[in-house]
């Protein structure tokens, strides 16, 4: 699945570790999801100026509406792989060390 | 979401999409103008643009470019329509000219907002599919 | 919301521009034989002169591509001599017997009240498809 796939790459270098043990685990969940929300931030952002200039006449509608998608899809997208993070961590979680 | 090859596909539509509504303004204010003396139609200066589009950023060394705020994303800019006819009022506007531009520019538009549409569709069916 | 309304805004300009052109041309069909207006003299034959406003934007403000516009800068009076006609019998006839008629030309008139009518309605469609254009590209930000 193509969601999988574009986890372990956000992941990084944080492969699962079934002999590492948690703290690895931990450090680079928390690092994809603090890149994965700084882009939420950003693509926030950008759709507000874009909408806020569409509204004062300096930008364009079709400027604005693709801001918006932007956003949209990068929230969704982020709170799925969240979704998948934590339960991936989840099942590590449960392993038998 | 493949990040490289969506954004240049994006960042293209967008640029075609705005090339269109700037087409479309100037082409009404020619329209409007069509019995004003001594008026002459203009169009959208594509090189000038192009060059906007390359650079990413405002460029100043054109003499009619102002001073931005640095934020401000290049708009198009124009240029005297060459070569079209004046009449005895001074002015050079055709109406059939100008509709046709419009009619284009609106078909332009379209394309490139349909193929956006499906590719935002596209990644939300993704989405929801590896839900 | 950017420069497709300021187009609107335009075509709109054109829309009550043209229409005295209209008004103008009728006033002036309607009066061709008015030998004695209201303040006694013969009509003078009456024009609308035009001038490009661009219409005020963010954009213009930047010095970018904007909207122009148009505007009625004024209705002007024809400086031309009224054009004497001999008609002795008329009641305004001079002692010579010719009559200061107004300077209209029907025909011209005419033409003028035809150009302004398909300038309105080039005008009337430029607006529809800038609305066009910005339903469309307010789709785009739906589902």
């Amino acid at each position: 699945m193509a969601i999988e796939q574009l986890i372990a790459g956000v992941a990084g270098g944080a492969a699962p570790p079934a002999a590492t043990g948690r703290p690895a685990a931990g450090q680079g969940f928390e690092q994809s999801l603090g890149r994965l929300v700084t882009s939420v931030e950003g693509t926030n952002a950008d759709a507000n100026q874009a909408v806020s200039r569409m509204l004062d006449g300096s930008g364009d509608v079709h400027d604005a509406m693709i801001a918006l998608q932007r956003a949209d899809l990068t929230l969704q997208f982020t709170v799925q792989v969240r979704n998948k993070l934590v339960q991936a961590y989840q099942d590590i979680m449960r392993m038998p060390v | 979401m493949n990040e490289i090859g969506d954004a240049a596909l994006v960042a293209l539509l967008r640029r075609q999409m705005t090339h269109a509504v700037a087409r479309q303004v100037v082409a009404a204010g020619n329209l409007a103008n069509i019995d004003t003396p001594n008026f002459r139609a203009r169009e959208v200066d594509f090189d000038v643009t192009l060059n906007h589009a390359v650079a990413g950023t405002l460029v100043t060394t054109h003499p009619d470019h102002l001073t931005a705020a640095a934020d401000a994303p290049a708009g198009p800019l124009t240029r005297e329509t060459a070569g079209a006819p004046v009449r005895r009022d001074g002015n050079s506007v055709q109406i059939d000219r100008e509709l046709l531009a419009m009619t284009d520019a609106a078909g332009d538009f379209a394309r490139a907002q349909t193929v956006l549409a499906a590719k935002f569709r596209l990644v939300r069916y993704a989405l929801s599919e590896s839900r | 919301m950017s420069t497709l309304n300021a187009a609107i805004d335009a075509s709109a300009s054109a829309l009550a521009a043209e229409r005295a052109r209209i008004e103008v041309a009728v006033s002036n069909l309607a009066n061709a034989e008015s030998t004695r207006a209201p303040d006694g003299r013969p009509y003078r034959r009456r024009d609308v002169v035009l001038s490009a406003t661009p219409v005020e934007t963010f954009d213009a403000v930047l010095g970018r591509a904007g909207a122009i516009g148009v505007a009625v800068a004024g209705i002007v009076e024809d400086r031309a001599p009224a054009r004497q006609r001999y008609e002795p019998s008329h009641p305004d006839a001079d002692a010579e017997g010719f009559v200061s008629v107004p300077n209209v030309d029907p025909a011209e008139e005419m033409v003028d009240m035809v150009s302004a009518a398909r300038a309105y309605q080039a005008n009337l469609t430029a607006i529809s498809l800038v609305r066009d254009l910005l339903q469309r590209a307010l789709e785009l930000g739906r589902g």
